[in-house]
């Protein structure tokens, strides 16, 4: 190619990535600021706590009829649970893959693992569903409840656990690698004193990432045991609302237009609730940064 | 009376069927200074970590022949199954070419071995990393600042912080792979001159490009060459 024709496309190329990144950041306020001219007039906390009062509702005193208090709370619970059931298994799979597997079986598992990502959710809930009618013929009275959800939800997250966390490990250089070997440690002083630290922040991605499918995932949900009305739920294996399962509720069944609004509600606190928890999962992977994991 | 301590015969070793090393018989002398030399890409590296089980990590490696130490008047076979890879590598230290601290703080670098073996009393392990950083000429240099970070030292610094940890397990043989080739004239020689030391108390096998340096302070070159080690003879 000519100089000329060289540079022409050179300064293509960084035209076309800039129009894209404008194209995606205005696509973002796009969606943004329709929630919020939608949604901002319903904000408020009648919006969370209908007429209870908010100390009342959160300590649990008195049951919120028409808030989202309820919503709010169960797809906390739903994450932390679906993400504390998730993470354990995820991280030692990955440790497993890369440290442990053969070539072979590395590539027959990473097969497996991307095949369940690619799963839709639709097919996850239907499999807990299919789980919860197993459960209901042995144990008189079971049905589809918070811990089937919480269940299902960990499949659906556990392949990019899986894979984060192999690829973290992975990519450790080999210097670092046989430092610690050296020196005398065993395999599994090893991957815990110096392999595990050194891939925690990318570890605490795939969290982030994971806490992000439970918090908006609605499919898995709808098949499990959530409703459009339960209260705060009392047990693990009580039924619970959730706010996307709400914000779909709301928008095929709304009755007025002040109903369909709040939807857009929920929808800017469903944000916020995601912004919350990545904010502190990436609070968490900055604050601690590798060094401290360095502990033994 | 035979003074040696490693005694190495036939010893052949291959990457995926890559011969590396064909057939190496050669024995090295108690608190001697030897120096491996050769081109690059011959096995030099690969020949320090038979020596302490380091590469059997690698796939398709592939080992063959006879590696035996002399622990307490014993010979004994260090690919014996009996043998404790842990407890070997303490007794082999390896020092590499790039100097490899861990990132957390020095002293918390210097005790990290000795938490690995499982020593707990601290009174011990403060004793003990003090004694190391001296014999590694670094207690002056770091001792007001023994909790920082040890990435903050400079190259010569890591490098022999490095040096101390592995001197911190009292091992009877120290591996060196090119360790002072990622460092400035002046921080070398500071290197050669702890190297020199170190044979008081040990046996110090160094891999080396630098002919000058090995004339410094070697006692013998072995020159490695089609897979095999050749005594050489020392240009002074
Ligand atoms: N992990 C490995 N897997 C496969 N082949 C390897 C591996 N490490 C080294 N080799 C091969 O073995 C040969 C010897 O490598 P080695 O690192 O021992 O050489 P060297 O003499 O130390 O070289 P240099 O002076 O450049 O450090 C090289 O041809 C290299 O390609
Ligand atoms: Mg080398």
């Amino acid at each position: 190619m000519s100089e000329k024709a060289l540079k022409w496309t050179d300064r293509a190329v960084v035209v076309f990535a800039w129009s894209s990144a404008i194209i995606l950041i205005c696509a973002l306020f796009l969606l943004i600021g329709s929630l919020l001219k939608n949604g901002w007039q319903t904000l408020g906390l009648d919006l969370i706590f209908g007429n209870a009062p908010p100390l009342d509702a959160i300590l649990l005193k008195r049951r919120v009829f028409g808030g989202l208090f309820p919503a709010i709370a169960g797809t906390l619970l739903l994450v932390v649970l679906s993400v504390s059931l998730a993470v354990p298994i995820g991280v030692c799979a990955g440790v497993y893959m890369s440290e442990y597997a053969s070539a072979g079986l590395r590539r027959i598992l990473g097969l497996c693992f991307d095949i369940l990502a690619g799963v839709p959710s639709i097919v996850v809930g239907l499999f807990g569903f299919s789980g919860a009618i197993i459960l209901h013929r042995i144990f008189d009275g079971f049905r589809p409840c918070l811990a089937v959800s919480a269940a299902s939800l960990a499949i659906l997250v556990l392949p990019y656990l899986v894979r984060t966390t192999q690829t973290s490990m992975q990519g450790i250089s080999p210097g670092l690698r046989i430092t610690a070997l050296a020196l005398g440690a065993s395999k599994m002083q090893n991957i815990v004193y110096v392999l595990l630290p050194r891939s925690m922040s990318g570890i605490l991605s795939g969290i982030v990432l994971a806490i992000g499918r439970c918090a908006e995932d609605t499919a898995v949900i709808m098949l499990t045991g959530v409703v459009a009305t339960a209260g705060v739920p009392g047990s693990l294996f009580g039924q619970y609302e959730a706010l996307p399962f709400y914000i779909y509720y709301i928008s095929s069944q709304y009755t007025d237009q002040a109903e369909l609004m709040t939807g857009y509600g929920a929808s800017i606190i469903l944000l916020c609730v995601c912004l919350a928890l990545f904010l502190i999962a990436l609070g968490v992977r900055k604050g601690l940064s590798h060094q401290v994991f360095y502990r033994i | 009376m035979d003074n040696s301590i490693i005694k190495i015969t036939d010893l052949h070793f291959s990457y995926n069927g890559l011969k590396v090393l064909k057939g190496v018989t050669h024995s090295f002398e108690k608190n001697t200074l030897t120096a491996i030399t050769g081109p690059s890409g011959k096995g030099k590296s690969t020949f320090l970590t038979t020596l302490n089980r380091l590469w059997e990590d690698v796939p398709g490696a592939a080992l063959q022949g006879c590696v035996e130490l002399k622990i307490a008047e014993k010979w004994r076979d260090v690919y014996a199954s009996s043998m404790d890879i842990a407890a070997l590598r303490r007794m082999v230290g390896m020092v590499f070419q790039i100097p490899n601290p861990l990132p957390m703080s020095i002293f918390r670098n210097m005790a990290f071995p000795l938490k690995l073996a499982g020593v707990k009393e601290k009174d011990q392990v403060q004793a003990k990393v003090q004694e190391a950083l001296e014999r590694a000429f670094l207690w002056d240099e770091v001792k007001d600042r023994l909790h920082s970070s040890a990435l903050e030292l400079s190259g010569g610094q890591q490098q022999r912080l490095c040096i101390a940890r592995a001197l911190i397990l009292e091992p009877m043989v120290l591996l060196f792979d090119e360790p002072t080739s990622s460092l400035d004239y002046q921080a070398a020689g500071m290197i050669e001159d702890l190297l020199v030391s170190l044979k008081e108390s040990c046996t110090v096998l160094m891999v080396s490009h630098y002919l000058d340096q090995v004339s410094r302070i070697a006692d013998s070159r072995l020159e490695l060459a089609d897979g095999k080690l050749l005594l050489s003879n020392i240009s002074r």
